[in-house]
């Protein structure tokens, strides 16, 4: 009966003009960066921030939370008709949507993608509504070792999950962790690594480090490829799937919905690995796998489905845990915490309006995109023919203003280019970003969880292992890093390294 | 030769040997009561560390499945990419003395040639309109901070 009752207070914030407007314009935004490559989910969501500062927390995460799940569903459309993918979420829709276009599929494949989405977002929301209460009372019993040991599973899935090489992947999460101590010290209040520059007092950015791995390093990158685009517009027709696309689709949403929600909910899970692991397992399921890769459509239904759901169940843990699992949760974060709404068990006390007041926009948002994606379709192919040398100058300003304008400072405009670089050069050595931000957004959390539970224990580290759910996450943790060093087993982001992706 | 590798892993355990003596010159501390330089000293030996495990494993191995230097190096426009990343030091390091309106015309000027050449009107007509737009969306729109540099605006 509560949850009834919450979900009607959710939908009165939900339905407030202001909130509608807002919502609108997230998944508005959200869908044009998942369509155009090279402006992923988190450039938006950094660029926009400052402009969230004059409007209510509720409207502001509403906006942000539309920017993910709208990029979601965009991303799709570019995978399927460019075989370029809109963001990282979508490579996987690639490798089918691409090849059912080619074969004058293209309606069908934007349209059951469209419609997986809606029905994965849809199931995700009504799990995150049912999940999240009760974790809020398990997150009370949560003291320093618990998030510290909650914290190094979630970076340890995330290592194990993305990269062919664990090693580097934790290589990337140590950089992570240093980057993320430079500035005062939370507990001495001394300064780290400043180099008595005082716009470094404060840390290194999330918003200029996040831009310049993901947004310049992509600029950077297809500067120096010459990108062929071949877009399939004249033969994007009859949208709706037929009977037959859903009998082979249904049971595929349904798996994708399930793994990516769940993958979603781990900290260190997330959209991306959400789709990758259920177009893997959904080949591995398949009565005819040789079709995958040639236009499938299943291979298009679970990597979008896994990605919606996995967008939703993602809030779950920031909300009532106050962990990001990802990247552009760890954004979100700091929207709330810029908002002064602390994220976390008592977020759902303290704030209800706020909680179900996304869930509630999140159920009005994905309809929106429904809407949005199926009859704007025209729109977005045109977007596509905008040539490369136009839109990366209007890429490098985005960024430039984004980075620029959360403090005003050209500072972290440099910082912004320094790691744009640095992204660049790790995207040429196969070194993922995803872990290196996740630590750093991670870090001075995990050394405060550290140093608190030392002090508490007199210096033993036996309190990781004497308090029950600390010592079950900490021994996940290890057979994670164990496991890849045993003979038979198979790692699944070593085997995802060799599908052929683009 | 993979010795793009190599280069990488050795440049990895020089920063982590850094990092950990940065940290040591914070404070390590103890167990009981870790100090400032506790943490960025982990941080760096398990960098470090994990460095040198990917080195050792490579050179064992030979970096068998990873792509070769002119693999990784080929087909690159250093010119371009070179010629667009100092643009944008020179903007980060006028920008505020110039202001948003000039040093991001100028910026345009060079970016939109940078990848295929066109007329100069046009450019001209580009840089300035998407500036124009970039600076009524932001500015006046959603009220962010840009600099005005000499002109004030």
């Amino acid at each position: 009966m509560d949850l009834i009752n919450y979900l009607f207070l959710g939908f009165s914030v939900a339905f407030q003009p202001m909130n509608l407007f807002y919502c609108f314009l997230g998944v508005l935004i959200g869908t044009l960066v998942g369509v155009l490559p090279g402006l992923g989910p988190v450039a938006a969501m950094s660029l926009l921030l400052p402009a969230t500062f004059h409007t209510t927390p509720v409207a502001s995460i509403i906006m942000m939370a539309g920017i993910y799940y709208g990029a979601m569903y965009g991303g799709s459309t570019t995978s399927i008709l460019v075989n370029i993918p809109g963001e990282a979420a979508s490579v996987m829709t690639c490798l089918d949507g691409y090849q059912m276009a080619r074969k004058g599929r293209a309606g069908p494949a934007l349209g059951i993608s469209a419609f997986g989405s809606f029905i994965a977002g849809t199931i995700g929301i009504i799990g995150m509504m049912l999940i999240s209460p009760p974790l809020v009372n398990f997150a009370l019993k949560f003291g320093p070792p618990e998030y510290f040991s909650l914290m190094i599973l979630g970076l340890m899935i995330l290592t194990f999950l993305t990269s062919a090489s664990m090693v580097r992947a934790l290589m990337m999460a140590a950089f992570g962790l240093i980057v993320g101590c430079i500035g005062l010290d939370n507990i001495s209040g001394l300064a780290r690594f400043a180099f008595n520059i005082p716009e470094l007092l404060d840390g290194v950015g999330l918003v200029p480090v996040v831009m310049g791995l993901f947004g310049i390093s992509e600029v950077m990158l297809n500067i120096e490829l010459k990108i062929k685009r071949e877009v399939f517009t004249s033969e994007v027709k009859g949208l709706l799937p037929t009977l037959g696309d859903w009998g082979k689709s249904i049971w595929s949403i349904i798996r994708g919905t399930v793994i990516g929600f769940f993958l979603g909910i781990l900290p260190g899970g997330g959209a991306v690995i959400a789709s990758f692991v259920s177009y893997a397992i959904e080949k591995r399921v398949s009565q005819h796998p040789e079709e995958f890769g040639q236009g499938a459509i299943e291979g298009v239904a679970a990597p979008e489905a896994a990605n919606n759901a996995a967008a939703q169940g993602a809030f779950i843990p920031l909300l009532t845990l106050g962990i990001p699992s990802n990247v552009v949760m760890a954004m979100l974060l700091g929207a709330l915490i810029i908002h002064g709404v602390t994220p976390g068990p008592l977020l759902l006390a303290d704030h209800p309006q706020l909680f179900w007041g996304v869930v509630a926009s999140m159920y009005v948002g994905n309809a929106m995109l429904l809407a949005l994606n199926l009859p704007l379709i025209g729109i977005w192919v045109q977007l596509l023919r905008v040539p490369y040398s136009i839109l990366f100058p209007l890429i490098i300003l985005f960024c430039l203003i984004g980075s620029y304008s959360i403090n005003n400072s050209s500072m972290d405009v440099l910082i912004m280019l320094v790691f744009g670089v640095i992204g660049y050069l790790m995207k040429k050595l196969s070194l993922e970003a995803a872990p290196m931000v996740l630590a750093f957004v991670l870090g001075p959390m995990l050394e405060t969880a550290l140093r608190q539970s030392l002090i508490k224990s007199k210096g033993s580290f036996s309190i990781f292992f004497t308090r029950p759910i600390s010592a079950v996450c900490l021994i996940l943790a290890i057979a994670l890093l164990i496991m890849p060093m045993l003979p038979w087993f198979h790692r699944p982001g070593a085997a995802l390294e060799h599908e052929d992706v683009t | 030769m993979k010795r793009t590798y190599l280069i990488s892993d050795l440049v990895w355990i020089g920063f982590a040997a850094i990092v950990c003596w940065g940290g040591l010159k914070l404070g390590f501390g103890t167990f009981h009561q870790p100090l400032a330089g506790f943490m960025p000293f982990l941080s760096g030996l398990i960098l470090g560390l994990l460095a040198l495990v990917d080195l050792v494993s490579g050179a064992i191995t030979h970096w068998k499945g990873e792509k070769a230097d002119n693999e990784i190096w080929a087909n690159i426009h250093w010119g371009k990419l070179l010629l667009t990343l100092a643009l944008l030091f020179i903007y980060t390091a006028f920008f505020n003395t110039l202001g948003f309106i000039i040093a991001t015309i100028l910026l345009l000027l060079f970016l939109y040639r940078v990848m295929e050449p066109r007329p100069w009107w046009m450019v001209v007509i580009a840089s300035v309109v998407t500036t124009g737009l970039f600076y009524l969306g932001f500015k006046v729109g959603l009220d962010s901070q840009l600099p005005g540099g000499f002109l004030g605006f």
